[in-house]
């Protein structure tokens, strides 16, 4: 029993983090039904930006995430102004293969600046952990950015919901057009759509940093999961990719100890074909 | 295209001294094994100088595999057919060097592998195919030998990367383990690159075994050791095989990498011809720790560059050579046998060691020893 509780806990705590990569997609689709293949390389940057931190300004990794959200944020919606706002009505190669490009372009920099050491980052609380109690044990810092996170998609809810942007961007999502036609600044609205969702995906990286290694090429792992979490939950629900990525967390966390750790990627994507196939539009996703 | 260049620009510099041995280097210089493959890097860079100062040039043909199989053998098909090399060291990992270890025996390029474990690499009668470290059969077995040395423990559990590396490792210790009436707990292959072996090491715990066995390269390897203290995974002792546990950046993270016994190919305090010094002058000139890896990788280009040298850059001659010779230098005595249905392998002596106080210090054999071993595994703090 202990290890199920452990590995159940381990699960939603990792997935919650998984969430909010996924977040970062979906809303990035959403408004602008661009599949953004750069996501994970973001993730990257935002992980050196907390690496930086750390080791030239000593900022916790966790307290940076006020220094990394803004400065993604701003990093996305340069991208998207530069960049993404012209393939905006191209077809979807080509927004694709931008997006490829822009990643790779990421990583290599970053492997040029750092070169391809694993960097790991050595906190007084890395491998410190809370008992909850009948053996089960919480990782301290995957705790905190549970917190984090949870705080942070709250916050986004808020925004989405309630603020004047925030709903222009769900009219946005809705019905780009229609949303124009209504007086909305739709580019705007994209630029700030692009801003979070980096600004969500370099959060996710600062997150996870005192826990995993850092690495150029970490976010191609990254990317792959996000797209799951995404198409699971919904193409561009919300909900859903909160939904997604604590259901792949438990789900990981719990094959690799009922049937094996080299199979779990295998659970994951059976169970992803399994929702794919009775609910073609995802979890959360409304039938096209 | 820089390396082309920088090839370009070494033939243009080197052609006045025609009679340089062409020898080919296959290493993994980027990509997630990049750390371990800069060691390599290193240690064929000090042998090249050391090779100058005997009067032997090589003119090195760079080639970067990435650790990926399918790069290696489109670089040793270059370097066989379009550079036309006497010999290849190289390359690092074992499903590298497994892949290409059937090119070399196709092309009859003779083949010097520095630092991959993976038995079979050397079992398939391949007459190009040569090994100067220890395979891992012996990683599993001098750990095991230490660890029944030292105590009594009964049970085992495996915990290892599902890679060539990890399950050729993984696989002879379990013939080994069995021999020696051990229970085998757990056995885990994890994918590498997971965020999280939490789940299994608390599964691993709930056994309770006497011994956890570990295969990971570097990244990986304090991971599992900083959430194993975090489940308060106990045992007697944790058994590091090779590679991730046998690196500065492990000893570095003393809270959780403290009394991990390892085993490793070389340490600069054995008393082979030559260790020592090698260790100095790494430091001095690269800042960093050798690797037994950059020794290894030392120990082959020496011994590949004066074979092609005597054999006048002919490739078979070279292979006859290298089966024929024998040498002693920083990796001990160095000969290519035929044993145990290896061929072509140097029965390497093995070393196990211990992280003592943030260093890494030598356990067993006994005649090497430069500490006494700290068994069983302190409680975590």
């Amino acid at each position: 029993m202990a290890v199920f509780m452990q590995s159940l806990l381990s699960g939603i705590l990792i997935g919650g983090v998984y969430a909010l990569i996924g977040i970062g997609l979906t809303l990035i689709f959403g408004v602008m039904r661009v599949i953004n293949f750069a996501h994970g390389d973001i993730l990257m940057v935002g992980m050196y930006l907390t690496y930086l931190a750390f080791t030239l300004l000593g900022i916790d990794p966790f307290v940076s995430v006020l220094i990394t959200f803004p400065l993604m944020f701003l990093f996305g919606g340069f991208l998207q102004k530069v960049f993404i706002n012209r393939v905006l009505n191209a077809v979807a190669q080509n927004q694709i293969l931008l997006t490829i490009g822009l990643g790779l372009i990421m990583s290599n920099t970053v492997m040029l600046i750092f070169t391809s050491d694993y960097k790991i980052l050595t906190t007084s609380y890395s491998s410190s952990t809370i008992k909850v109690g009948g053996g089960v044990a919480v990782s301290t810092p995957l705790l905190i950015s549970f917190l984090i996170t949870s705080a942070i998609t709250a916050a986004l809810y808020w925004f989405l919901l309630k603020t004047d942007t925030g709903q222009a961007i769900r009219a946005t999502a809705q019905d780009r057009d229609a949303a124009q036609l209504m007086g909305i600044n739709v580019k705007r609205m994209s630029i700030i759509a692009f801003g979070l969702g980096a600004a969500l995906a370099g959060t996710a990286g600062a997150l996870i940093s005192p826990t995993y290694y850092i690495f150029p090429q970490v976010g191609a792992v990254f990317t792959l999961k996000a797209f799951v979490i995404t198409v699971l939950g919904g193409m561009g629900s919300v909900v859903g990719a909160t939904l997604g990525g604590v259901l792949i967390g438990i789900t990981e966390s719990l094959s690799a100890v009922y049937i094996s750790s080299g199979w779990k990627d295998v659970v994951v994507f059976v169970l992803f074909l399994l929702v794919l196939l009775f609910k073609p539009s995802g979890l959360m996703g409304k039938s096209a | 295209m820089r390396k082309r260049f920088l090839a370009l620009g070494a033939t243009l510099v080197l052609s006045p001294c025609l009679l340089a041995q062409k020898i080919g280097v296959i290493n993994t210089m980027t990509g997630p094994e990049a750390p371990i493959g800069e060691n390599i890097t290193n240690g064929i860079k000090l042998a090249e100088e050391d090779l100058l100062k005997k009067g032997i040039h090589v003119q090195l043909v760079w080639e970067d595999d990435t650790g990926k199989p399918q790069i290696s053998m489109s670089a040793m098909e270059k370097l066989a057919t379009r550079d036309n090399v006497v010999g290849v060291v190289g390359p690092y990992t074992s499903a590298c060097s497994n892949a290409v270890s059937k090119l070399a025996e196709k092309y009859r390029v003779p083949l010097l592998i520095p630092a991959a474990a993976k038995e079979e690499i050397t079992r398939q009668g391949l007459k190009n195919v040569f090994r100067m470290n220890a395979p891992a059969d012996k990683y599993a077995s001098s750990l095991i030998d230490a660890a029944t040395s030292l105590g009594k423990p009964k049970s085992i559990a495996f915990i290892y990367e599902n890679t060539d590396f990890g399950t050729s490792t993984t696989k002879t210790a379990k013939e080994y383990v069995t021999k020696k009436g051990f229970q085998v707990v757990a056995d885990v292959a994890y994918p590498k690159g997971s965020a999280d072996y939490r789940s299994t090491l608390a599964q691993i715990k709930s056994k309770n075994p006497d011994l956890v066995f570990m295969v990971s390269y570097v990244a990986d390897a304090i991971l599992l050791m900083r959430q194993s203290r975090e489940v308060g995974l106990q045992p007697q002792a944790f058994l590091g095989a090779g590679a991730g546990f046998t690196t500065a950046e492990f000893a570095k993270e003393r809270a959780i990498s403290e009394n991990v016994i390892s085993c490793t190919q070389w340490t600069e305090d054995v008393n082979w011809p030559g260790a020592k010094e090698f260790g100095k002058r790494y430091k001095t000139r690269f800042g960093k720790e050798p690797s037994y890896h950059a020794a290894c990788a030392y120990a082959s280009m020496i011994i590949m560059a004066e074979t092609a040298k005597a054999s006048g850059g002919d490739r078979t001659k070279t292979r006859d050579g290298l089966k024929a010779g024998k040498w002693n230098g920083i990796m001990g005595e160095v000969q290519f046998a035929d044993y145990d249905g290896f061929n072509n392998q140097n029965n390497h002596q093995m070393l196990v060691q211990q992280i003592i106080s943030g260093n890494y210090e030598t356990i067993l054999p006994s005649r090497f020893a430069t500490k006494k071993a700290v068994y069983p595994f302190p409680k975590w703090k």
